[in-house]
C-alpha cells in the first residue's frame, strides 16, 4: 500500500533537465528535419504556382485549389478513393471478424494464430503485391483454378477488382488486431450467462457479442479506412495504372508531371479525407458510449 | 449433431480465410520455381533457373546490399536514438511528456505517400536526393516510433524498485543503467532492432521518392522491375526475402524467449 | 543521537501534504518502528530518509552529518524494499557483492563479506542461483544479506514482512531483530501491523495523516495512548462518550463511571476500555463483581477464537467487547444471559473531546 499519489506525480530521481535535453535531443532533431519541416512545407506548397517549365513561382496562390476544385476529373478521383476504401473496408471487417473471434476464444495455439496472421505485415508492400499479382494475373493461380473448373474467369488484374480482393488481403493484419484489442474486453462469462438464460448460440452473438466488439469493430474500420485510401503501392501495382486514385495521382503529379504544388494539394486532400473519418469515427463512438 | 457439423464449417471457413491471408506469399514459392520465362500457373515445368538468374542480375544484387547496409546502419542509429529518448520519457516527469510522446509517434499516422513526397520537395532543396544520409533520415522518421514503443513499453515493465534498490547500493545513475537498466531491457532492444531493420528493408514508398536513380533499394527495383518486365524473377527474390524475413524471427524468438527466462 | 530528523515535510504539487512536521531521533543500535495506517505517511518518511524521495521541508542528520541534500546513492544505508527488489539479471552472490562492488572493495575481500552475509542470514548454499529460484522468504533474507553486506550506517526496513505468509513472519521477524541487536545497527521498520512492531521495536512512533501522532515504547503506547486514534490503533479497545461528571467520574448514559483522570464538569469526553481489562460476572452472583466498576448488560453474542472468548455485551447504550481467555473462562455464558461488567478505574482511558465525536 503506498501513501505516494500515483506514479505520474511522484518525483522520480530521474535525469536533471539539461541531461533530459540531451537524451531527447537527437530524436527531436530527426523529427523536425523529415517531419514537421516537410509537412509544414507540403501544407505551404499547396498554396503556391507551378509553371509550365516545372519550377515554381514564390507567389502565393489558390490558383492550384481553384483549378483543383472546379475540374470534375479530380472530384471523380477523390469518389472513387473514397468508395473503393469503404468497400474494401467492408469487405475485410467481414473476413476478419471470425477469425478476430476464434482466435481471442481458442486457448491452444492462440498465440500461432495470432502470429500467423500479423506475420504479413513483416513483408514488403512490393512482395505482398507482388504475390497477388502472382495469383490474379491472367496466367495466374486463380484463373487457372477456375478455368479448370470449365469456367471462363473474369478479368481480375488491372481493375477495381484486383485492388479490391488484394487490399483486403493486405489490409485485414490490421483489421484483425484492432478487433483482437476490442475483444479483450470481452468476458467469456458474460457469454455464458447468456446461454443459462436462454439465448443460443446466434442470439448471444448477436446481442451480446457484436454489440460488445463494437469500439473494437470502429477502431479496425477506421483504422483500414485511413490505410485503404491512402496506400500507393499496392493499388498501382495491381491495377497496372488504369484505375486513378487519390495516392497514385499524387505519385504521378508529383514525379512524372513535376507539379509539385498539385501533387500538395492532393496531399492534403488526402488528409482532409483523415480528418473527416476521424471526426466520423469520434461521434460513432460517442454514440455507442 | 447439427452442432458438430456447424464446428465442422466453422472451422473450414477459418481455414480458407487463413488461406487468402496466406495466399500471395505462400504461392511466390511455387512460382519462383518455374522454368516459364514468364508468370503463369500452373508452370510447364520447374527448374531453379530464376534463382541463377538473381545472382547474375547486377542491379538486383546491388540493390540487395545497398538495402542490407542500409537497414544496418538504420537499425544502429535508431537503438542509439531511441533508447535515451525511451529513458528519458519513462524516467522523468514533466510537462508535456504525453504530448511529446504523441508527436514522436506521429510519423507513423501519415500516409507514406504524402510524408514521402513532403521529404522529398525538403531535400531536393539540400541535395539530399539520392544520398546515404538522405535515404537513412527518411528511415530514420519512420522507424524510431516503433523502436521507441517497444522501448518505453519494456522500460515501464521493470521489476519494481531495482533501479531504487541499485541507488541505495551506492551506484550513480550512470552506473544504474549500465549495471541494471541496460540488462533488463535487453529483448526489449533484440525486438526494437529486429523491428527497424525489418521496416527499414521493406520500406518501398519513402524510398521510391527520396532514394533517387542512383542510391538502388531492393523494394524499389523490385518496384521497376515488376512494372517493365512479367518473368519469375520477381518470386525468387520475394521467396528469399520471405525466408530471410522468417529467420530474424526466429533467431529473435530464441533470443528473447531465453532471455526472458533469464531475466526472471 | 544518531539518526535525527527534524521537522520533515513532504508535499506533492497541488495535494495535501503526505508528511508535515515530522521529529524524532534515534540512538544508535536503536530499533524504531513506523506505525500507521495505509496513506499515513510512513513509507514517504522512510523514503525521504533514504534519498529516494527529497524532503519539502526539514533536515535529516546521520551522526551529526546533514545528509538531506545528498543524493541516494552517497547515504551509504541500508535499504529493505517491501518487493526485495533483488536483480533478477545477477545470482544470489552477485546481488550482495553489488553494493560492495560500488564501494571498491578488492575482489577477495567481496567474496569473503558476501560469504559471511549470506551464513548471517542462514542462506550459505544459494549463491549461484537466481532470485527467480528462491522461494520468497529465502528472497527477502538475500534482500536483508545485500543492505547489511555494505556495513551501512543506519538500516531501513520497508515493510518487509507483509508479503510472507503468518508463521514465515514470525520467525522472519524475530530473526531480524536478532541480527539487528547483533550488529547493533541503527534502524527504522516501516510497517501497518501493530503486533509486529510491538514485537522488535524499542521505540514506535505511530504516524497518522502524516504527522507524529506518539512516539514511545511498545508498552507506553499501548497502555497509555496518546490520542484515540493511537489507542483504537494499537489493539482492540471499547469506545464509549459521554460527559464529566465529577472529580474523577463520567456519566455515560444511566451509569456513573470511575476513571484515572479527571476533567472538567459537563465537557464531552471519550471512554476507552481494552476488552480483555473487563471481566464478565453472571448478574445473579454479585458477590464477584468487586471492581470500581460494575454495570449491568445482556451477553449478545459469543465468538469462540481458540485461546480466546469474545463476548459482545449490550451495555451502556451500545456495544461493548469483553475478551476473555478460555482457561480463565467461567462455566456457562449464553447469549440472553444477564450479565455484570467488571473492570478497574485504572484500566479507563478517558480522551476530551473538544467537537462531538
Amino acid at each position: 500500500m503506498n501513501d505516494t499519489p500515483a506514479r505520474g506525480v511522484e518525483e522520480k530521481a530521474g535525469p536533471g533537465s539539461s541531461l533530459l535535453l540531451t537524451l531527447l535531443l537527437p530524436i527531436i532533431i530527426v523529427n523536425i528535419i523529415a517531419f514537421v519541416m516537410p509537412v509544414a512545407n507540403l501544407a505551404a506548397m499547396s498554396f503556391r504556382e507551378a509553371a509550365s517549365t516545372g519550377s515554381l513561382s514564390d507567389v502565393v496562390s489558390l490558383k492550384v485549389w481553384a483549378s483543383l476544385l472546379e475540374d470534375s476529373y479530380y472530384w471523380s478521383i477523390a469518389w472513387r478513393t473514397i468508395w473503393l476504401g469503404v468497400l474494401i473496408t467492408i469487405i475485410t471487417l467481414i473476413l476478419s471478424y471470425p477469425i478476430a473471434l476464434f482466435a481471442s476464444r481458442a486457448e491452444r495455439g492462440r498465440a500461432v494464430l495470432i502470429v500467423l496472421c500479423i506475420s504479413p505485415l513483416l513483408l514488403s508492400a512490393v512482395v505482398r503485391t507482388y504475390g497477388w499479382m502472382v495469383i490474379l494475373g491472367e496466367q495466374g493461380f486463380l484463373p487457372a483454378l477456375i478455368r479448370q473448373v470449365g469456367f471462363t474467369p473474369p478479368r481480375l488484374i488491372n481493375n477495381e477488382v484486383g485492388v479490391v480482393i488484394g487490399m483486403t488481403e493486405i489490409l485485414m493484419p490490421y483489421m484483425i488486431l484492432s478487433l483482437l484489442s476490442g475483444f479483450g474486453k470481452l468476458d467469456v462469462t458474460l457469454e455464458q450467462a447468456a446461454e443459462t438464460l436462454g439465448a443460443n448460440r446466434f442470439t448471444v452473438l448477436r446481442r451480446i457479442v457484436l454489440p460488445l466488439s463494437l469500439p473494437g469493430i470502429l477502431l479496425g474500420s477506421l483504422l483500414c479506412f485511413v490505410l485503404a485510401v491512402s496506400s500507393f503501392i499496392t493499388p498501382k501495382m495491381l491495377a497496372g495504372g488504369r484505375v486513378a486514385l487519390l495516392a497514385t495521382e499524387i505519385y504521378d503529379q508529383a514525379i512524372v508531371t513535376l507539379n509539385w504544388p498539385l501533387a500538395a494539394c492532393l496531399s492534403v486532400l488526402i488528409l482532409t479525407v483523415f480528418g473527416a473519418a476521424l471526426l466520423f469515427y469520434g461521434q460513432l463512438t460517442k454514440i455507442i458510449e | 449433431m447439427s452442432a458438430r457439423i456447424w464446428h465442422i464449417a466453422h472451422l473450414i471457413g477459418i481455414i480458407t480465410i487463413m488461406a487468402f491471408l496466406l495466399a500471395p506469399v505462400i504461392l511466390v514459392f511455387p512460382i519462383s520455381f518455374s522454368a516459364d520465362a514468364y508468370v503463369a500457373w500452373p508452370p510447364s515445368a520447374w527448374s531453379t533457373r530464376w534463382y541463377g538468374e538473381l545472382f547474375r542480375n547486377e542491379e538486383m544484387v546491388q540493390a540487395f546490399k545497398n538495402s542490407m547496409v542500409l537497414a544496418l546502419i538504420v537499425t544502429s542509429l535508431t537503438l542509439l536514438i531511441a533508447t535515451p529518448a525511451a529513458v528519458a520519457l519513462t524516467r522523468s516527469v514533466f510537462p508535456g511528456r504525453e504530448a511529446l510522446i504523441s508527436f514522436f509517434t506521429a510519423p507513423l499516422l501519415l500516409p507514406s505517400i504524402v510524408l514521402g513526397l513532403a521529404i522529398l520537395i525538403i531535400f531536393v532543396g539540400y541535395g539530399l536526393v539520392g544520398s546515404w544520409p538522405g535515404v537513412m533520415i527518411g528511415h530514420l522518421v519512420i522507424t524510431l516510433p516503433y523502436a521507441l514503443r517497444v522501448l518505453i513499453t519494456g522500460l515501464s515493465t521493470l521489476p519494481a524498485n531495482v533501479e531504487d534498490a541499485a541507488g541505495t547500493l551506492g551506484a550513480n545513475p550512470f552506473v544504474v543503467f549500465r549495471r541494471v537498466t541496460l540488462p533488463l531491457i535487453v529483448p526489449a532492444l533484440i525486438a526494437s532492432a529486429a523491428l527497424a531493420f525489418i521496416v527499414s528493408f521493406d520500406e518501398v514508398v519513402i524510398s521510391l521518392f527520396i532514394a533517387g536513380t542512383q542510391l538502388k533499394l531492393l523494394p524499389v527495383s523490385l518496384y521497376h522491375y515488376v512494372e517493365s518486365r512479367a518473368d519469375p524473377l520477381v518470386a525468387a527474390i520475394s521467396a528469399l526475402m520471405v525466408l530471410g524475413t522468417l529467420a530474424i524471427v526466429l533467431v529473435v524468438e530464441r533470443a528473447v524467449g531465453l532471455r526472458r527466462a533469464v531475466a526472471k | 543521537m544518531h539518526l535525527k530528523v527534524e521537522s520533515l515535510g513532504k508535499r506533492y504539487g497541488i495535494f495535501p501534504p503526505s508528511v508535515t512536521d515530522l521529529s524524532f531521533s534515534l540512538k544508535h543500535g536503536e530499533l524504531l518502528g513506523l506505525l500507521g495506517p495505509s496513506g499515513c505517511g510512513k513509507t514517504t518518511t522512510l523514503r525521504m530518509i533514504s534519498g529516494l524521495v527529497s524532503a519539502t521541508s526539514g533536515k535529516i542528520t546521520v551522526g551529526g552529518q546533514d545528509v538531506t541534500q545528498l543524493p541516494t546513492f552517497r547515504r551509504n544505508m541500508g535499504v529493505m524494499f517491501q518487493s526485495y527488489a533483488l536483480f533478477p539479471h545477477m545470482t544470489v552472490a552477485e546481488n550482495v557483492a553489488f553494493g560492495l562492488e560500488m564501494r571498491k572493495v578488492p575482489k577477495d575481500e567481496i567474496a569473503r563479506r558476501v560469504a559471511s552475509a549470506l551464513a548471517l542470514v542462514h542462506l550459505e548454499k544459494v549463491g549461484e542461483r537466481k532470485p527467480r529460484q528462491l522461494s520468497g522468504g529465502q528472497q527477502q533474507r538475500v534482500a536483508l544479506a545485500r543492505a547489511l553486506v555494505i556495513e551501512p550506517d543506519i538500516l531501513l526496513l520497508d515493510e518487509p514482512l507483509s508479503n510472507l505468509d503468518a508463521k514465515l513472519r514470525d520467525n522472519m521477524r524475530n530473526e531480524i531483530r536478532d541480527i539487528q541487536q547483533r550488529l547493533s545497527i541503527t534502524t527504522v521498520f516501516v510497517t501497518h501491523d501493530q503486533t509486529e512492531a510491538m514485537a522488535i521495536c524499542d521505540r514506535i512512533v505511530v504516524m497518522n495523516g502524516g504527522k507524529l501522532e506518539q512516539m514511545g515504547t511498545p508498552r507506553e503506547i499501548y497502555e497509555t495512548p496518546a490520542t484515540p486514534m493511537v489507542a483504537d490503533f494499537v489493539g482492540r479497545i471499547n469506545r464509549l462518550s459521554g460527559r464529566w461528571a465529577g472529580k474523577d467520574m463520567v456519566s455515560l448514559g444511566e451509569s456513573h463511571i470511575r476513571v484515572r483522570n479527571q476533567g472538567v464538569e459537563g465537557n464531552s469526553v471519550l471512554v476507552m476500555v481494552r476488552p480483555h481489562r473487563i471481566r464478565l460476572v453472571k448478574h445473579d452472583q454479585p458477590e464477584g463483581a468487586t471492581a470500581d466498576n460494575v454495570v449491568p448488560g445482556v451477553l449478545r453474542q459469543i465468538t469462540y477464537i481458540g485461546d480466546t472468548l469474545q463476548y459482545a455485551v449490550e451495555a451502556l447504550g451500545g456495544i461493548v467487547l469483553v475478551d476473555e481467555a478460555t482457561r480463565f473462562a467461567a462455566s456457562g455464558h449464553h447469549p440472553g444471559d444477564r450479565v455484570l461488567l467488571c473492570w478497574a478505574a485504572g484500566d479507563t482511558l478517558t480522551f476530551d473531546m473538544v467537537t462531538p465525536q
